[in-house]
Order: structure tokens, then C-alpha cells, then sequence
């Protein structure tokens, strides 16, 4: 009869029936992920429940030539997790499970479908430390976020996901299952095919496993807040601090849009009348924490800040962060579209290319709000639209393919930490270059040679 | 085996570039629906997703879902729009982490209306707002003739309140807790006890029948003079929606504004006794009500606070008449809870949730009993009477 049928019966024996959905409503619920804009129907959802069902749908789908599509929270941000070609959603979330939390080798080894929160938690459980933080912990999975090389809040001085990764149990398309690095520090025995799985955006393998490295959980932190005129001082404070040779933990900002949109939803008493805030943090020894805000401040204070306060408590710096983490949603709050991108350059010139992203929205009259991980040169320019308004749309995606360019002509990227999907894909080429975009596709095609693993993506 | 060339795939119309506008059905109010923004941070929070794991019976796929219903993608008919739109529990857990505002609680009674409107109700649901509709199938004659003062906010309220206030008695709790009321009464005497009162109309808003709720929360807002105090923090949120915040008080937070000072003591086995708290839903999630009733059983017992107090214990109004299985399954982790924190007493601030706890309790044979807060500040305030004399 109809695929949709075939599917139904093929996958429920391989996974039970109450882990396949093949109604109108499982399939429109997975039409989309946190992007807006990008939307495709599969024809079967399907949770399985361990590797060795991970790698029969796999092999499965490789002979019928099925498209399959991993998820994990359906949290990222640049339309990866969209079935663009129909066929199966793979959720990965009944496998949830922390197989293990080793102080002495400070590592855990956790199942895909773990949400970082929980694995963040488990370990400050045992006094350790899980350093990746992505704004989403809540809902993002370890396995997305090994698929899209998340980053943080904390990424300034702990580095992103990828420093973290140190093997994983991974299913090829074609329904092999490989184990790649493991629990050693050093290890060169091959390509560093876990570097390369990590951001690979659910193209080349299906992660089923991860070992990754804790650190002992630093015994102190502490937040403080800096007020500027405009988000260009923000960030001039920004360049000025890490050139002092200062690399808190944490370097955040927030434009004056962003703060009364968070400010809204938090009710924290933040400065409505500042034009940029931005967010310093460290941990580590308190008197090191405390000197390294001190300093912090008064570069600031320097620059040209209206007002340099630190977090009296650990409640208060906890209450800042969790703001700082919902800036997005929040933001839907002025208009229900937000088109947000992911522009990353070197810190020094993060200034400039503020500016540049004023004059374009200016340009185009567009809204556009800008928050980012400023200690990693990483901004999210935001587009704030009214859904129904076309034109206004067909400008933001001329606004944003300028500010791309801009960034590339800044020594930058398209993309820092949310990846590039559906979403970001026409512009790769601009990035790598045709000789490397060529070589992505040969890698693709050696990992999946029948093309069933989040085809119309990275590779395709 | 499959055909490759029969792909039902559907890569939407515009999947690449902005989506056209989709036609609309008029079911929700598009300024609500359109606020979702697909994140996914009410994911964690959500009982009903906790207990299957799958996007459909979470807070954002439900909103596509409902989205889908709207658009017309899909049909009216459409068998998980009934399953979901029922398995919801309408706790509005979700809506407290929603950085992006959505207003879960209002777009599901719009979804309920559509849903459940007319002979597509529940017939159980059916039923009881029938009986509700009708106050002397409930005893409140009795308890009105015990009580009723007939005419509002004769007696001065101690404590500064400047406005008269009026007790209101729920639905539930006429029928099954009438020793509630009495409780509140014997905390605060002054409270006016107006006769003929009809339902608040929570039942209604939440079973599918916006507009009765509606209605009937006007009518029972012309019947009770002042401050409405209620017992039941499903119909305070109800009532506060309608009337407006201000026009009604849920007892702990009356309590709390007229500066009712807690007497006494609740004792077992002669120590202290250890209570927990179960907040009410609406109370919390939609009023923000959590301080004051933590505060008041703190002053007359050693609180414990349960590691899932805020969560939905499932009772949500109909819902533990409606899907009982359902209801016992979101319950049982709270009554885990409840055996590890080795507690004497469970508050409740919702008749509903006494019932359910009570009867949780009673089959899981636990030592734990659940009370309202009146009862147990009425047990406080009369061991502290006893002892007096002394
Ligand atoms: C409010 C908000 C804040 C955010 N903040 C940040 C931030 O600070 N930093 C940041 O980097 N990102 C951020 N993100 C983006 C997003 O949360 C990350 O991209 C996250 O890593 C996605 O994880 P997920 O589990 O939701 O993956 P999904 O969205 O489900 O999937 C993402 C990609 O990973 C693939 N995938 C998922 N699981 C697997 C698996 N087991 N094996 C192989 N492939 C897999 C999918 O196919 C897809 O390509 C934010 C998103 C939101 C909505
Ligand atoms: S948290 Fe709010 S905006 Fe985010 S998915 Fe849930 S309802 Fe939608
Ligand atoms: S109201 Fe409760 S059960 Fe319904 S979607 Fe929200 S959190 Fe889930």
C-alpha cells in the first residue's frame, strides 16, 4: 500500500509499535525544530531504544533508501533537524540514560538523549564539572549537542563541546557500529574521527554513545554586571579585557532591545535606559575571582561604563545567567518571528562588526537585536519580525547574507556554535570555498554512500 | 519493500524561505498562537511529556499541533488533536519557564472549545457541569443555612483590610469537604457567607465551555460582595481571569493580607508535627501564589519542602475522573516523594488535589494524610486554645 503503511509495519518490528508514529499529528510535530521558517513532514517518527535498533533502522533505511533524520530536543537553531527530504525522524531520547560518572578518570559516559542540564547536574553531584552550557541545557541533548559542536556561556574560558568529546559509540548509515577515541587522554591512533562526528550535524553517523571529560568543579564563582552607552563601548570593553590578559569564564552582552526584552520576562531591575549590558563572570579561588572582577570592572569603568556592579550573592549571578540564556524567547516577546543568526569574528573586531550590523538594519529597515557570546567574538543578531509581513522577511534574508559577507570580509564565520543546517547551507560556499565544500561531500559520501542520513544538509 | 518513486514527502511549500501566511480557522486568537517560538525550554517541565517522552504530548507540540488544527493541516477530526487536547492536564507548568509569554492556559480552553464543543464533551465532563449548575445536588443549602449571613461584609475585617470580603464555597468542596469551609470560618468568623452560590465556572472554561465559565464567574462576581475568598486555588486563577486579580484571594494569601498570625501548634506523637506542602496548579503557575501558604504551615509545623511540590498531582479538575490511569501515573512520583520525605501531613490548596491525594495516599497505605490548610491551621489554633487554660 503506501509508504506510509510499509514504514509503520517495517519499524514496529523492529522497535515495538508504541515506538513508531505514523499519525498526521507525530508527523506534523516533527515537521519543524527551533528554526523558524523551515518546515518538511517525514512519514514516520520513530524513538529507539538501543544501538542495536539504532543500527537495524539504519541498515534498513540504507536499502530502501529511506531518508533518516536524527533529533534530539529539537532545540538547534539552523533547521538541522528539519526532514527537508521526508522519510524517518529518528529521536534519540529514550536512550537517556548516564551509564557512568568516573571521578577518578574524570569523565562520564552517557547515552545520546541525556539533556545537558541532567548531566551538568549529575556531575556537580560528584563535585565535577560538565563545562559545556549552551542557553538551551534544559532541553538540548548531549547527542545534539556533539552533533552541533554547541557552545556556551562559559566559553571563553572552557572552550565548546568539542574540547570535551572524547570517543563515541557511533552508527555509519550503512549499519556499522564504531567506536571511535575512548577514556584517553591522548590518542592518535588514526583520523580523529570524533572531531570530525562532532558537528557533523547528524550527516555522517548516528551518535549512540559519548565519553566526555569533566573537570573538578571550581569551588567558587562570581558575576558582575557593566552598563554602557552602546553595544560598539560593550564591546571595546570586551577586546580591552582580554587584552589585559584577563580570560574570565564568562563575557556576555546584551543590547538595550535584548534587555528589556529579558528584563520583562526575569523582572531582575536591570537599567532600561543603557544602551548594551554586559555580563562578566570567573570561577575558580575567590580572591582570584574577586581580583579578576575588580579588574574587569574598572576596565569598564574605562572605557566608558555607565555603572559596574557585582552580584551579591550566588542566587543573584545564577538569576543573571538564566536571563542571559532566555534572551531569545524573550525576544519573541516585541514580534513573534525572530530570525536569528549565529556571526562569529575575532574578538578584536567584534566593534566593527557591531557597527556594520546597525548600518545594515538601518538599510533595510529592519529590527534586528543584538545579544552574543561576546568573550567568544560570538553575536546573535536578531531579526524581530511580524510573521505575516512578507516583505519585511524577503529583506531580513538580504540583510542577513549581507551581514554574512561582512563577517567573512571581517576574518569571521557564518556561523560560530549553532551550525548550518538548512539554514545556513547557500552560504557555505562563500565560507570554505569550493574546493573544501567539494571535499565535505566526498567525506559525506564515503560515510553514507546511499545518501539517507539528513540528506539536503551538510555534504549533500 | 518500499517504492521509492511513491515518497509521500511533503518539503512544505516554502521550506527554505518564509512560509506564506496560512489561512486560519478562527479557532484561536492568532496573537496567542503565534508567540510560540518552537524553543522548547517547557519541555523538562511537563508531566504528561515526563511520562511518555514523545513531542506530541509536550507544551510545544501541542502548540503546533494546535497550529495545525488552525491552518487546516490538519483535519478537524483528526484522532491525536482529541487524544492530545485531552491528555493535557491544562497545569500551566509550562507557561512559568515560557520566556516568550505564551499564555498556554488561554489557547487550550480555545483548543477545548473547539474540541469538546457541544455533544463532543466527555460525557462525564458533561455531567458534572450539569451538577454543578444546579447548588442544592451539592448540600450547599445545608451548609448555606448553617453559615450564610446573607448579606456581604457586615463585620469589619481585622488587620487592615478596607474592603468587605465573602467566602466562596467551591463546587467540590460542598459536595465532598464541607469541614473546609467550616475550618475557614472558624479562622475568620467576620467572612460573609452569601446563600445561592453557583459554580465559578473553572469547570466549564476548562471542559470545553469558555463562555459558561465566563459567565458564571460574572454572575457569582455580582454575588459576592468585596474580596472573594476562595479555597480552592483552580477557582482563584478562574475568577481572577475574569474579575480581575484584585476581586480575589486565595486563603493563604488572605490570610497573609489581613495578617492572620498562626496560633499553636500541630503535634503527633508528641513532637512537632512534619508537613509538606502539594501547591496548587493555577495558584502557582497562573497566580503566582507560592509564599504565603509555605509561611503559614512553617509557623505551626516543621515544614518539609517536597523536592516536586510545584508539580501537578494530577487530580487538574475532570481530568482524574476523565483518564484515571493517566492521572495515577503523574501522581505516583509525588506520592514517592511524599514516602521519602517521611511526612505526618500533605497541605493541599485545592479540594480537588485533597481528593486526589487522599485517595494516592490511602491506596499506597502511607502514614502521610492529606489536609487542607484550613484544617490544619483549625488543628494549630485549637491545640494552642487547650493549652491556654494552663
Ligand atoms: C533559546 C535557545 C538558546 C540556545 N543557546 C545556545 C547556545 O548558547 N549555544 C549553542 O551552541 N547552541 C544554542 N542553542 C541551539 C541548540 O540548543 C543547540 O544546537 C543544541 O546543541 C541542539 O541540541 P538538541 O538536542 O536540541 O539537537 P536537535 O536540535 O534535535 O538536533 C541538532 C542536530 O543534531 C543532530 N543530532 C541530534 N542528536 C543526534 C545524535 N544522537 N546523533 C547524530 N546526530 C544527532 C540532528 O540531526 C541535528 O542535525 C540554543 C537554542 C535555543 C532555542
Ligand atoms: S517555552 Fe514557550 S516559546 Fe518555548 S516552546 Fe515552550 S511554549 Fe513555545
Ligand atoms: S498544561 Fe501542563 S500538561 Fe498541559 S502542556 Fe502545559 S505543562 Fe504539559
Amino acid at each position: 500500500m503506501n509508504m506510509r503503511g510499509d514504514l509503520a509495519r517495517d519499524l514496529a518490528e523492529i522497535v515495538g509499535e508504541r515506538h513508531v508514529r505514523v499519525d498526521d499529528g507525530a508527523l506534523a510535530a516533527h515537521a519543524r525544530d527551533a528554526t523558524p521558517l523551515f518546515e518538511a513532514t517525514p512519514q514516520a517518527v520513530v524513538y529507539p531504544g538501543s544501538t542495536a535498533e539504532v543500527a537495524e533502522i539504519l541498515r534498513y533505511a540504507t536499502a530502501n533508501r529511506v531518508p533518516v533524520v536524527p533529533r534530539g530536543g529539537g532545540s538547534n537553531l539552523c533547521a538541522a533537524a528539519v526532514p527537508l527530504r521526508g522519510g524517518i525522524v529518528m529521536v534519540l531520547t529514550r536512550l537517556n540514560r548516564i551509564l557512568e560518572i568516573s571521578r577518578e578518570e574524570l569523565l562520564a559516559r552517557v547515552q545520546p538523549g541525556v539533556t545537558t542540564a541532567t548531566l551538568a547536574a549529575a556531575a556537580a553531584e560528584q563535585g565535577l564539572l560538565y563545562a559545556p552550557d549552551p542557553g538551551s541545557h534544559t532541553v538540548s541533548t548531549i547527542g545534539g549537542n556533539i552533533a552541533t559542536c554547541a557552545g556556551g556561556l562559559r566559553g571563553l574560558k572552557y572552550g565548546v563541546t568539542r574540547n570535551y568529546v572524547l570517543g563515541l559509540e557511533a552508527v555509519l548509515p550503512t549499519g556499522e557500529i564504531i567506536r571511535t577515541g575512548g577514556r584517553l587522554w591522548k590518542d592518535v591512533a588514526g583520523y580523529d574521527l570524533t572531531r570530525l562526528l562532532t558537528g557533523s550535524e547528524g550527516t555522517l553517523a548516528v551518535i549512540t554513545e559519548a565519553t566526555v571529560a569533566l573537570l573538578p568543579k571550581p569551588k567558587e564563582s562570581g558575576t558582575g554586571v557593566a552598563y554602557f552607552a552602546s553595544l560598539a563601548d560593550a564591546s571595546r570593553a570586551v577586546t580591552a579585557v582580554i587584552a589585559a590578559g584577563i580570560v574570565p569564564a564568562t563575557l556576555e552582552f546584551l543590547d538595550h532591545k535584548c534587555i528589556a526584552a529579558v528584563e520583562e520576562f526575569a523582572k531582575l531591575g536591570l537599567r532600561l535606559d543603557a544602551g548594551a549590558l554586559l555580563l562578566f563572570g570567573d570561577d575558580g579561588e575567590a580572591d582570584a575571582i574577586a581580583r579578576n572582577l575588580d579588574r574587569i570592572g574598572a576596565i569598564c569603568t574605562e572605557i566608558g561604563a555607565l555603572e559596574v556592579t557585582l552580584a551579591e550573592d550566588v542566587a543573584r549571578a545564577d538569576a543573571l545567567l538564566a536571563a542571559r540564556r532566555c534572551s531569545l524567547p524573550a525576544l519573541s516577546r516585541l514580534g513573534p518571528l525572530t530570525v536569528l543568526e549565529d556571526v562569529t569574528v575575532p574578538r578584536h573586531r567584534l566593534a566593527e562588526m557591531v557597527d556594520r550590523i546597525d548600518e545594515i538594519a538601518d538599510r533595510y529597515e529592519l529590527r534586528i537585536a543584538t545579544f552574543g557570546h561576546a568573550g567568544d567574538g560570538n553575536l546573535h543578531p536578531t531579526c524581530v519580525l511580524d510573521p505575516h509581513d512578507h516583505a519585511a522577511i524577503e529583506r531580513c534574508h538580504k540583510a542577513f547574507a549581507e551581514i554574512f559577507s561582512a563577517a567573512i570580509a571581517l576574518d569571521g564565520t557564518i556561523t560560530g556554535e549553532h551550525g548550518v543546517g538548512a539554514a545556513k547551507l547557500p552560504y557555505l560556499e562563500e565560507r570554505l570555498g569550493t574546493d573544501q565544500v567539494a571535499l565535505l561531500g566526498r567525506i559525506k559520501r564515503a560515510f553514507d554512500p546511499a545518501g539517507i542520513l539528513n540528506p539536503g544538509k551538510l555534504g549533500s | 519493500m518500499i517504492d521509492r518513486s511513491a515518497s509521500d514527502a511533503r518539503p512544505d511549500a516554502a521550506s527554505g524561505t518564509g512560509r506564506p501566511a496560512p489561512a486560519s480557522a478562527g479557532i484561536f486568537d492568532p496573537g496567542l498562537l503565534d508567540r510560540c517560538i518552537s524553543c522548547g525550554f517547557c519541555l523538562p517541565v511537563c508531566p504528561t511529556y515526563r511520562l511518555t517522552g514523545q513531542e506530541t504530548s509536550s507544551p510545544r507540540g501541542r502548540i503546533t499541533l494546535m497550529r495545525a488544527l488552525e491552518s487546516g493541516r490538519l483535519a478537524d477530526g483528526d484522532p491525536t488533536l482529541a487524544e492530545e487536547a485531552s491528555f493535557c492536564l491544562g497545569c500551566r507548568a509550562c507557561e512559568t519557564v515560557c520566556p516568550a509569554g505564551v499564555r498556554y492556559g488561554e489557547l487550550l480552553e480555545q483548543w477545548r472549545d473547539h474540541q469538546w464543543r457541544g455533544r463532543r464533551r466527555p460525557l462525564l465532563a458533561r455531567l458534572l457541569m450539569a451538577v454543578v449548575s444546579r447548588p442544592a445536588l451539592l448540600g450547599l443549602q445545608r451548609l448555606v443555612r448553617r453559615y450564610a449571613t446573607g448579606k456581604a461584609g457586615r463585620r469589619a475585617v481585622p488587620g487592615g483590610a478596607d474592603r468587605p470580603a465573602s467566602l466562596m464555597l467551591g463546587c467540590v468542596e460542598r459536595g465532598l469537604y464541607p469541614e473546609v469551609s467550616r475550618a475557614v470560618l472558624e479562622l475568620r468568623p467576620e467572612l460573609a457567607v452569601p446563600g445561592g452560590q453557583g459554580c465559578c465556572g473553572a469547570l466549564h472554561a476548562h471542559n470545553g465551555d469558555s463562555a459558561a465559565g465566563r459567565e458564571l464567574a460574572r454572575k457569582l462576581g455580582e454575588r459576592l460582595d468585596g474580596t472573594i475568598v476562595t479555597t480552592a486555588g483552580g477557582c482563584a486563577a478562574h475568577l481572577a481571569h475574569h474579575l480581575g486579580r484584585d476581586r480575589v484571594a486565595e486563603l493563604s494569601e488572605y490570610l497573609e493580607r489581613t495578617g492572620y498570625r498562626p496560633a499553636g501548634e500541630v503535634r503527633v506523637n508528641g513532637r512537632r508535627a512534619r508537613v509538606a506542602l502539594q501547591d496548587s496548579c493555577h495558584l502557582r503557575n497562573a497566580l503566582g501564589v507560592t509564599r504565603p501558604p509555605r509561611e503559614l504551615i512553617a509557623a505551626v509545623a516543621d515544614y518539609v519542602e517536597l523536592p516536586n511540590a510545584g508539580d501537578c498531582c494530577g487530580a487538574a479538575g475532570t481530568y482524574s475522573l476523565l483518564r484515571p490511569a493517566d492521572s495515577r501515573a503523574v501522581l505516583r512520583p509525588k506520592l514517592e516523594a511524599i514516602e521519602a520525605a517521611d511526612v505526618d501531613y500533605v497541605v493541599a490548596l485545592n479540594p480537588g488535589c485533597l481528593r486526589q491525594l487522599r485517595q494516592g495516599l490511602r491506596r499506597a497505605r502511607s502514614r502521610a494524610k492529606a489536609i487542607h490548610l484550613a484544617e490544619l491551621l483549625v488543628m494549630a489554633a485549637r491545640a494552642a486554645n487547650r493549652s491556654t487554660p494552663r
